[in-house]
């Protein structure tokens, strides 16, 4: 239960913040408006030190180190798939000669296009469920008290310590009577509610201003009005970087879709597994297949990549 | 906290616009919440509680997992055999050592990283950041499809300059002494930038006002750190090792599966690959849930445990 709550403050108020105990971390924040900027440095404050000022050169090396660590397996991948297969164990760092036969070699292989649209469906699929199911929950737990709140919310929080290899066989089961074995469905259906959403948009709706809750019901709103035409438009940018995080999270899903899909490739998780296997010390070309896998989340990485690290930051989630 | 907004509506309900008969709202307003709450709490009961009393109940029985084959039931038997097990003591032995590796990658690096570090803000600070995150997004089967053209024998990067080092190496996925260093590799290559960012997001999160005041009083800069500032980070640091804790075992799974599939000879299995290789390939699901069942409570107490003692040794600055 600790896990929500104690995530890292990005506000710069809240180093100021009662944060008295898990359970009843109450973000100070005023407007959802504070929420826009994720990841923002509010730690300039810190910066005593001017950037630039010769100190600093040690951290640039350690960091430079570091973010080569991270990125040169991904240089390398790209590096790779891009080369003509006849120079694949080239140990040349730098790139080229060009050649896109590696993906040309993929696409004719196996039907990648084809899975890529299927598990872009899929997790658009989970992360829009998972975020409407935790919309409704977390509204009902954040605006009213009722008899079992507690032990409703215990539900949620509990089902962290379920791991999902321990329930695997009976959600296998589930979905075999249901005769959706090898299909995307089957895939989406066990994974529709997020514990973890409801638990982050219950802490955003904590901290929504009442006084917006209570002028909407003056204007006798309906509490269904009041969630879809107050609420979720305040609460638009903590949503966006949660759907982007249960979208990541849907796609990068490995377990469930190897277990439900052993006969069917139309998810990028099973189906490039298959082509990796067959394919043995074909570098180029298992490269090219990889970089294809990751591609959407690279695509939205670099266009959204302040609420993709925001999310998962706050989360510290996978 | 919002239960207030209660007292005003009702007295303005008869004059409100929303007209609605006044012995109609609080009934109403007694069921909404639950009803808001149901598809979450229902999706939970059947995807996971369900399938969890299913498992201990699959644990008294024999059952091969063929439907037309009735479950013999067989008291404790399949936890004593799975007790007994030598592939259960290399599983939970080879979990303690992944976990103490992500002790040391997720959390012990991340805090010297962030803190050797913290002096560099602004651009250079974002840029470096959003490159050291990238490789928590790629998914498994690219990650591990990466990684095992790093280290393939002939053209990988790694065992060439290993060679030109004067140290030269096999197949590090089908040797048994290296075949969990290269999962703990691949593994904390996506976790390392993950703790890096939560912990610089919780220095950026403690005032510096504090370390100035100390410094004032001729406090060191070791004193800072280690009195002031790793105590105030304490929230981060313990919901980074207990995610480290409870998750590390799910991290690893993938990729054991993609990469080395637990051998050679069990020597890079985790527990939970365990559950998987007795349910779905030997197709012992008594066996399978017993092993689930000793580990879900297993987990769960150490999650009791560290909760409790996260509430005595954090530090708040309150």
């Amino acid at each position: 239960m600790a896990f929500i709550t104690i995530a890292p403050p990005a506000q710069p108020g809240s180093a100021d913040a009662p944060l008295s105990g898990p359970r009843k971390v109450s973000r100070p924040t005023t407007a959802p408006a504070a929420e826009r900027g994720p990841m923002r440095s509010p730690s300039l404050r810190l910066g005593s030190v001017r950037p630039g000022s010769l100190r600093t050169v040690p951290s640039h090396i350690l960091l430079i180190a570091l973010a080569l660590v991270s990125i040169f397996p991904i240089y390398w991948m790209f590096v790779t798939a891009f080369r003509p297969p006849s120079d694949a164990l080239s140990t040349n760092p730098l790139p080229g000669p060009l050649s896109l036969e590696n993906f040309q070699y993929v696409l004719k292989t196996i039907p990648i296009a084809g899975m890529l649209a299927n598990t872009f469906g899929m997790a658009l699929t989970l992360a829009v469920s998972q975020l409407l199911v935790a919309i409704l929950a977390s509204y009902g737990f954040a605006r009213w008290d009722f008899v079992g709140k507690k032990a409703l919310y215990l539900l949620f929080v509990g089902s962290w310590l379920v791991p999902f290899q321990v329930t695997m066989i009976p959600n296998y089961l589930l979905v075999s009577q249901m005769g959706l074995l090898n299909t995307i469905t089957g895939v989406v259906i066990p994974q529709l509610c997020s514990a973890f959403a409801v638990m982050m948009l219950r802490q955003h709706l904590e901290a929504f201003p009442k006084d917006l809750l209570d002028a909407s019901q003056m204007d006798g709103r309906s509490s269904w009005r009041t969630l879809w035409e107050v609420v979720v438009p305040n609460l638009r940018p903590a949503l966006a970087a949660l759907g982007i995080m249960l979208f990541i999270s849907a796609w990068n899903e490995y377990l469930w879709p190897s277990l439900i899909m052993q006969k069917s490739d139309a998810l990028i998780q099973v189906g490039i597994r298959g082509f990796l296997g067959a394919e043995g010390n074909n570098w180029g070309a298992i490269m090219a297949a990889s970089s294809l896998a990751c591609l959407p989340i690279f695509l939205i990485y670099i266009f959204l990549q302040r609420y993709v690290v925001d999310a998962f930051v706050r989360s510290g989630l996978k | 906290m919002f239960i207030e907004t209660a007292g005003p509506a009702t007295g303005i309900a008869p004059a409100g616009p929303a007209g609605l008969p006044a012995n109609r709202r609080p009934k109403r307003r007694a069921l909404s919440p639950y009803l808001y709450i149901l598809p979450a709490v229902v999706l939970l009961l059947v995807w996971t509680y369900w399938p969890l009393g299913q498992t201990v109940n699959l644990s008294f029985t024999d059952w091969n997992l063929i439907p037309t084959k009735p479950k013999q039931y067989v008291d404790v038997q399949k936890y004593a055999k799975v007790l007994s097990l030598p592939e259960l003591h290399q599983a939970l032995i080879n979990t303690g050592l992944y976990i103490l590796a992500f002790l040391g990658i997720s959390v012990a690096l991340p805090l010297v990283f962030a803190l050797l570090s913290r002096k560099v803000q602004g651009k250079a600070r974002t840029a470096y950041q959003a490159l050291i995150f990238v490789p928590f997004l790629i998914t498994p089967v690219a990650s591990s499809a990466i990684w095992r053209w790093l280290f393939a024998p002939e053209g990988g990067t790694i065992p060439a300059i290993a060679a030109a080092l004067g140290a030269p190496m096999g197949n590090i996925f089908r040797d048994p002494d290296s075949s969990m260093t290269a999962v703990i590799v691949i593994v904390g290559w996506q976790m390392l930038g993950f703790g890096v960012l939560v912990v610089s997001a919780g220095l950026a999160g403690i005032s510096p006002d504090y370390a100035a005041a100390a410094s004032i009083d001729g406090a060191s800069g070791r004193q800072i750190t280690w009195r002031i500032i790793i105590p105030l980070l304490s929230p981060s640091l313990v919901f980074l090792s207990l995610m480290t804790i409870l998750l590390s075992a799910q991290w690893t799974y993938p990729i054991i599966d993609l990469a080395t599939q637990g051998g050679p000879g069990n020597s890079s299995t985790n527990i939970y690959y365990l559950l998987y290789q007795f349910g779905f390939r030997n197709f012992d699901a008594g066996l399978s849930s017993a092993a689930g069942t000793l580990f879900f409570l297993g987990f769960g107490l150490i999650a009791l445990v560290f909760v409790e003692l996260s509430e005595r040794l954090s530090f708040y600055d309150n």
